[in-house]
């Protein structure tokens, strides 16, 4: 019997809203898959594109960094920055020869706990179609 | 007497030239050495003189140098060999360290590359890959410590005789020998001001500079050539008596780090440092023409360059 492909995601989530949007998930019992594996950061700015690309060369399937909506950060303009940095890791994407959509940036606030459940399930959907990283 | 084996691989040469290039203090070091085997200088063939011999064999020595990678499977067992006759092995220039310049073609596959070659090419007359008496390729090209375990670290494309003679003082007197963890802007004498206020320029234009006089050069990023000084190791510039400030080989001659000196860590990634370093300085490098081989020009080895997945959807 073959197994089917299950994909492994890291989520980055921030501190502030999408940790809390992702508790709200779980407290409120919804379903996603459990391919996600969550890392809570301080700010979605401080995810580096370097964490990115080393998760996907070193066996990651798909990363998906979350944060608050523009204008709720907590640190005034820090998603501003991830926005402008998620181009560039998109731009390196390339480079390596990753598929972009492997890589994904929301917004999701604390109160959004469906749209966490949401989110995930068609990321993992997504990498699911694509198969295992070309690095894995 | 430390007995010194010697090998080359993948590679144009010009790391032995190098060697040569020790000047005077390679005969103050001669004495010292007894070089047991080195194809470019000795007549030593690998299964004995007559070809009397049925396994390879290379002498067995102190301190063994390989410069260059390995491409083909004859390359792959002359490193074997040599790791197993020698106490200490040296990964000697780029090539040997980071795979080098013909590590550019881990880009592409094997057969797309004889496809190329032999076929494909519209000056060359086309003909079958060549299969008689030559050993196969290997896959891809492969640095050195891919395939045995290395010692010490000389990287340079060539290398810097200086370091060469550093690294062989030390092993003679016993001491540890590693290059510092240091970037080539931390040793580079030119004007660093803000952000870039022109945009990227063509490789072949000119930096503006007055002859002679490094502190009135700016920054080549911030001039909009590209310069690898941020992402590239440094110690290039190395001279006997290192009293005054060390000025990086290719700045010293008003031309930008190519980049010949690899990573600062062994577990850096080149290319997303450089994308973070020309967004600090203000360039577009969606501007810029293949990235991926530009940024690993001398380390495409160690699995930096690979051929693009054929399922990338654009």
């Amino acid at each position: 019997m073959q197994d089917e492909f299950e994909p492994k995601i890291i989520a980055f989530c921030c501190n502030w809203c999408s940790y809390a949007g992702a508790d709200l998930a779980g407290v409120s019992r919804l379903q996603y898959p459990p391919n996600v594996r969550i890392i809570r950061v301080m700010c979605s700015s401080m995810v580096h594109p370097n964490l990115v690309i080393d998760a996907l060369t070193n066996g990651a399937d798909g990363v998906i960094i979350c944060g608050c909506h523009i204008g709720d950060c907590h640190y005034i303009d820090g998603n501003v920055k991830t926005e402008n940095r998620a181009d560039a890791i998109t731009l390196m994407l390339e480079d390596f020869g990753i598929e972009e959509e492997r890589f994904r940036l929301e917004w999701i606030s604390a109160s959004e706990g469906p749209k966490f459940a949401q989110v995930m399930t068609e990321m993992v959907d997504t990498v699911k179609e694509l198969g295992p990283s070309p690095y894995s | 007497m430390v007995k010194v084996a010697e090998e080359w691989l993948n590679i144009c040469g010009g790391c032995e030239v190098s060697i040569l290039d020790l000047g005077e203090k390679l005969l103050d070091l001669l004495p010292s050495l007894e070089f047991v085997h080195m194809p470019v200088l000795m007549d030593h063939k690998y299964f004995g003189q007559i070809g009397e011999k049925s396994e390879l064999e290379i002498p067995e020595a102190d301190v063994g140098m390989i410069s260059g990678g390995i491409r083909n499977e004859k390359e792959r067992h002359v490193t074997e060999e040599m790791r197993k006759k020698c106490k200490t092995l040296i990964a000697l220039g780029s090539c040997a360290c980071y795979g080098g310049i013909p590590a550019l073609a881990n880009m592409y596959n094997v057969d797309d590359l004889l496809e190329k070659v032999y076929r494909d090419s519209i000056t060359t007359e086309s003909a079958d890959n060549p299969s008689e008496d030559i050993p196969p390729l290997t896959d891809k090209v492969y640095a050195v410590d891919e395939v045995v375990d290395v010692d010490l670290y000389i990287p340079g494309c060539p290398i810097n005789p200086v370091i060469i003679l550093e690294a062989l003082t030390c092993l003679l007197e016993g001491k540890p020998f590693e290059l510092p963890e240091r970037s080539v802007c931390d040793d580079c004498p030119t004007l660093r001001k803000e952000k870039s206020d022109v945009g990227l320029k063509r490789p072949l234009q000119d930096a503006e500079f007055t002859p002679g006089e490094y502190d009135t050069l700016r920054c080549f990023n911030e001039q909009g050539i590209l310069c690898l000084g941020p992402v590239t190791k440094s110690g290039c510039g190395k001279q006997y008596d290192a009293e005054e400030q060390v000025v990086p080989r290719c700045v010293k001659g008003f031309m930008p780090c190519r980049g010949c000196f690899g990573p600062i860590r062994k577990d850096a990634k080149p290319l997303v440092d450089m994308m973070t370093a020309l967004s600090s300085v203000g360039l577009d490098a969606k501007l810029i023409d293949d990235r991926r081989a530009l940024f690993n020009r001398y380390i495409g080895a160690q699995n930096r360059l690979r051929p693009l997945p054929t399922r990338v959807r654009r």
